[in-house]
């Protein structure tokens, strides 16, 4: 009908619009300079979400290391979905960028934008999770925690309280994630390496979630029953959610439960005796300490290939001592 | 054996092949379940195994009765459903600092209930699609729950309210309780008043419903507010049960509402339907996730077995409607 | 008088909204960002559109012809996923072809399900979505395919005549045919009067059916090509990729202009919808709104449109459209 076609017409002109404004305007998309100052550059941040209690604070650490390194941050979300992180990791590069931070969601999915970064001289750094083999070679840096070593740390813990026997359950992050693979890894590389005697009855996918681990944690439960000697959660909400789990059933028993994060929750559990440790792993460090590294990179200064996050061990020795992270 | 109940009501009772697989579909399908259950896993059978299984659907089971009379009066689906409970939990948990738990809990339900409301204007009086409608208004909620919380989790603090929640009377979980008691306000309020025909009729046929009188746009839009309401109680128990929320507490559930509903036998065409029909497809629903776990199947299987059931039971169904000349 | 003025311009609004929503975002986006009316910036804006843009275009006769399909998101996911795991075994291209296939044999599942078994296509469409979602999670395991040939994929993103890339080419191109197709041909024209009146369509000597069972399988094959576009550009085939994309979907379709009730739609209303979507969703996102806030605006631009909409063009003219029936044997007519 007419008004449709008026409306064609209308949209092609728009575009038309766009392209004219483009030929008139400066182009963009000189690759990051070696020269010393980064004042005014733009730095794009993928991260991976906008309103999660970990990346939150995260998110604010960058942004206040890019306030002080007098940097343009633009923030973007790809809310979990490694999809719409490549997508968003295509369009910094062609926006032509001075520099790229990215939270990978998975190992592999943004390799194409990494080389298309590459080829435009766009330096990488990673955040928190690291991507796959492949794609860590083209990304500059990596700050984060060490996830597989505190996989392993979980390990040592859990084989110290149990003294060396026992059945336990491992309720794990998603699968596919970086984190969850690293830090189930490093759990069950460090029992393989010490010959442990701890028995992993069953291993979950709980996503990081509460709620997802609550459910996961009853069917464990009555599945296994007080066999489970020790609990590996992966992170302190999971952990929460086993705890929760536990309360209801009212089975009376209390396993050995480990988690990781560092949160407020976990540290009131750890001094009332419910969660034996955790794991500190300040976010708002993490932001700033990715900032950090990718402002050097593109100073040209050389940065090492990781820039490690302390992992600091909370039980109750020290639970008293130590901030939660969050 | 005709019943000499008002013509709007389920079933009639005339005994063809459809009817009788209509009612005795659900006893049939649970009955099954657990036979399969105790074969496959001894710790199926136990009292700690079934309370489990029923508390842990208490909750969304309140929303699928909120969706049973939004589907019997042809309003299709609530997909704002996340966004209600999540802005029920995290107001429920929010306000507790400043006007306590109680007060706070109220506060999260009205909310909720708010948003149903929208919904409600929006389907019954301005006649807009409901799955448009409702993905709006759940978009715009759910964004604006998180910008209220601006990322984190809310945290309860401790209260009696929370401990009720969270206890037991006579050895049965508060959850079910709730459960229960709602089912059993709803099933009356759908098979014998008034109201509960409007719903029918609308469902039926809109405008011969309009045409003798009821109050068609009310009823249509009252459906949403009902389910906006529930939402809110389903997110209220599940804050104070968990002591903490985040923005994706409700995640999924309006497919799992609609599911145990489908399941229960209610048609998306509207205009028959039943609470207890729904309470049978929310059985019928946890038990399969519960089988699933126990029988060490993956997970990942449970969106699989559930679907072909869907599948199934209105597939069924439908070829017995058509059979006995029915639509 | 003044009542007359302002609902006039309340219903150009609703005629021309795509090119008030492009101009506002232009507006907006050209104060708010940096470069951002810039050739660069179109093309990114229709690149990033391909993938919804398919989705949104199989949509779209699905959605004339009274129905609705909910499982793309899901039929994308196993074809991307399809296609990144045969890469390795039977060639790039075979592998890609493969992956469409998928989508067509999904789309071929709901044409069965609502046409043969008759139920409804929201019941249906349902449950397929979780039998798929399910199984993508199942074969995968949860974890994302990885692809043995990266590099196949990275022209799919590369430069094409300035304002496009190759797989947003194609998906103009996809979009160009099928509006000469629903406009200029006779089966595009009986797609219509199947979706306004499927029983008086059914009298008239078309064979609705087939036609509901196209759609189906339309939206299958546009779903599978979003999926084959997306794992390659991508190198991975997640098996969630397609759960977040359905909702953006529906979104750009009701943008646009098509309606959920069927009997109206255009495929350059669906492009319109997506582009426009496009270009809201980048002048936010570089705006640096977190993704929550663009939920909130996405959400109250949907309803504002939908209800000026409704508004304008009155309250609903013809028997209840509530009601998406499959029906497409004669029966006696409803009440009018």
């Amino acid at each position: 009908m007419k008004a449709r076609r008026t409306m064609l017409v209308a949209s092609a002109a728009a575009a038309v619009l766009f392209a004219i404004a483009g030929c008139s305007s400066t182009e963009s998309g000189t690759p990051s300079g070696d020269a010393g100052s980064v004042e005014g550059k733009e730095i794009c941040y993928i991260t991976l979400a906008n309103s999660h209690p970990y990346v939150t604070p995260a998110n604010e650490g960058a942004q206040a290391a890019a306030d002080a390194a007098g940097v343009k941050l633009t923030i973007v979300s790809e809310e979990f979905s490694a999809q719409t992180g490549a997508e968003q990791l295509n369009t910094c590069v062609s926006r032509g960028v001075d520099g790229i931070l990215l939270w990978p969601a998975d190992e592999n999915s943004y390799l194409p934008g990494l080389l298309k970064a590459e080829q435009a001289g766009i330096p990488v750094v990673a955040i928190d999770t690291r991507a796959g083999d492949e794609s860590m070679k083209l990304i500059q840096s990596f700050a984060g925690a060490d996830k597989y070593d505190q996989g392993k740390i979980s390990a040592q813990q859990m084989e110290k309280a149990l003294e060396g026997e026992g059945g336990v359950v491992i309720i794990a992050g998603q699968a596919g994630n970086g984190t969850e693979i690293a830090r189930t890894g490093g759990f069950m590389d460090e029992l393989e390496a010490t010959e442990s005697k701890l028995e992993v009855l069953a291993t979950v996918n709980a996503d990081f979630d509460q709620q997802k681990a609550l459910v996961a944690s009853r069917d464990l439960l009555t599945k296994y029953g007080d066999q489970i000697k020790g609990v590996y959660a992966e992170d302190d909400t999971m952990a929460k959610g086993f705890l929760q789990a536990l309360e209801e059933s009212g089975l009376g028993f209390i396993p050995i439960v480990i988690g990781i994060n560092g949160e407020a929750g976990a540290f009131e559990n750890i001094k009332a005796g419910t969660q034996y440790s955790t794991i500190l792993q300040p976010p708002f460090r993490n932001g700033e300490l990715a900032i950090e590294t990718l402002v050097k990179v593109m100073k040209g200064e050389t940065v090492p290939e990781m820039v490690p996050l302390e992992n600091t061990v909370v039980d109750s020795t020290n639970v008293d001592t130590l901030e939660p992270a969050m | 054996m005709t019943d000499l109940k008002t013509p709007a009501v389920t079933f009639d009772k005339t005994r063809t092949p459809g009817t009788l697989f209509s009612t005795l579909s659900i006893p049939v399908a649970i009955v099954v379940l657990v036979v399969i259950g105790a074969i496959v896993s001894p710790s199926f059978l136990t009292v700690s195994n079934l309370t489990n299984v029923i508390n842990a659907n208490s909750t969304v089971g309140l929303i699928a009765l909120g969706m049973t009379f939004v589907m019997v009066c042809g309003g299709l689906a609530d997909l704002s459903v996340p966004a209600n409970v999540a802005m029920g939990a995290l107001v429920t948990l929010g306000a507790q600092p400043v006007v306590g738990p109680g007060a706070a809990a109220l506060l999260g339900i009205l909310v909720a209930t708010a948003g149903g409301v929208i919904n409600g204007l929006l389907v019954g009086y301005l006649r807009i699609n409901p799955i448009i409608a409702t993905l709006g208004t759940g978009s715009v909620l759910l964004g604006l729950s998180q910008l209220l919380i601006g990322g984190g989790i809310v945290y309860a603090q401790p209260s009696d309210l929370a401990n009720f929640v969270k206890s037991s009377i006579l050895g049965v979980p508060v959850l079910i309780w709730i459960f229960v008691i709602v089912a059993l306000i709803l099933q009356p309020l759908l098979s014998r008043t008034a109201y509960g025909r409007w719903n029918l009729a609308v469902g039926g046929n809109y405008q011969a419903a309009a045409a003798s009188g009821v109050p068609v746009r009310f009823t249509k839009a009252s459906a949403f507010a009902l389910t906006g309401l529930l939402s809110g109680i389903c997110g209220t128990l599940l804050a104070l049960s968990n002591g903490q929320a985040r923005p994706i507490i409700g995640t999924g559930y309006e497919f799992v509402a609609i599911t145990a509903v489908v399941i229960g036998g209610t048609s998306v065409f509207g205009g028959n339907g039943s609470i207890f029909r729904t309470v049978g497809g929310v059985i019928i629903t946890a038990l399969i996730g519960n089988l699933i776990i126990l029988s060490g199947l993956p997970t990942q299987a449970t969106g699989l077995i559930t679907g072909a059931i869907v599948v199934g039971a209105v597939g069924i169904d439908a070829y017995f409607r058509r059979k006995a000349g029915r639509e | 008088m003044k009542g007359f003025t302002i609902s006039t311009a309340a219903s150009r609004v609703v005629q021309y909204r795509l090119l008030v929503m492009l101009v506002a975002v232009a507006v907006f986006g050209g104060l708010n960002v940096d470069d951002f009316l810039t050739i660069n910036t179109l093309q990114s804006v229709i690149d990033r559109a391909t993938v919804v843009g398919f989705l949104a275009l199989g949509l779209t006769p699905v959605l004339i012809a009274g129905q609705i399909d909910l499982s793309i998101g899901s039929t994308m996911s196993m074809a991307g996923i399809t296609t990144i795991f045969l890469q390795s075994y039977i060639g790039n291209i075979p592998a890609a072809l493969v992956g469409l296939v998928v989508g067509v044999l999904i789309g071929v599942i709901n044409a069965v399900l609502v046409v043969v078994f008759k139920i409804n296509s929201l019941v249906a469409t349902l449950a397929t979505l979780l039998v798929f979602a399910s199984l993508a999670l199942l074969v995968t395991n949860s974890y994302p395919l990885s692809s043995s040939d990266p590099i196949f994929g990275i022209p799919l993103t590369a430069d094409f005549l300035a304002i496009f890339t190759p797989r947003s080419a194609m998906f103009i191109a996809a979009a160009l045919i099928m509006f000469v197709w629903l406009k200029a041909t006779p089966s595009g024209r009986n797609l219509y009067a199947v979706g306004s009146n499927a029983p008086a369509a059914k009298s008239a000597g078309i064979n609705a059916n087939g036609y509901l069972a196209a759609t189906f399988v339309i939206s299958g094959l546009f779903a599978g090509a979003a999926g084959v576009l997306q794992s390659l550009s991508t190198a991975a085939g997640s098996p969630v990729a397609g759960a977040v994309m359905l909702i953006p979907a529906i979104t750009a379709v009701v943008i646009g202009g098509t309606r959920l009730e069927g009997g109206r739609g255009s495929s350059l209303a669906t492009l319109g919808g997506v582009l426009a979507l496009g270009a809201l969703t980048a002048a936010l996102e570089y705006s640096g709104v977190p993704s929550y806030t663009q939920a909130v605006y996405t959400g109250l631009l949907l309803i504002l449109l939908i209800t000026l909409d409704r508004l304008v063009s009155g309250d609903g003219t013809t028997a209840s459209r509530t009601h998406r029936r499959v029906k497409v044997e004669p029966t006696t007519p409803r009440i009018p």
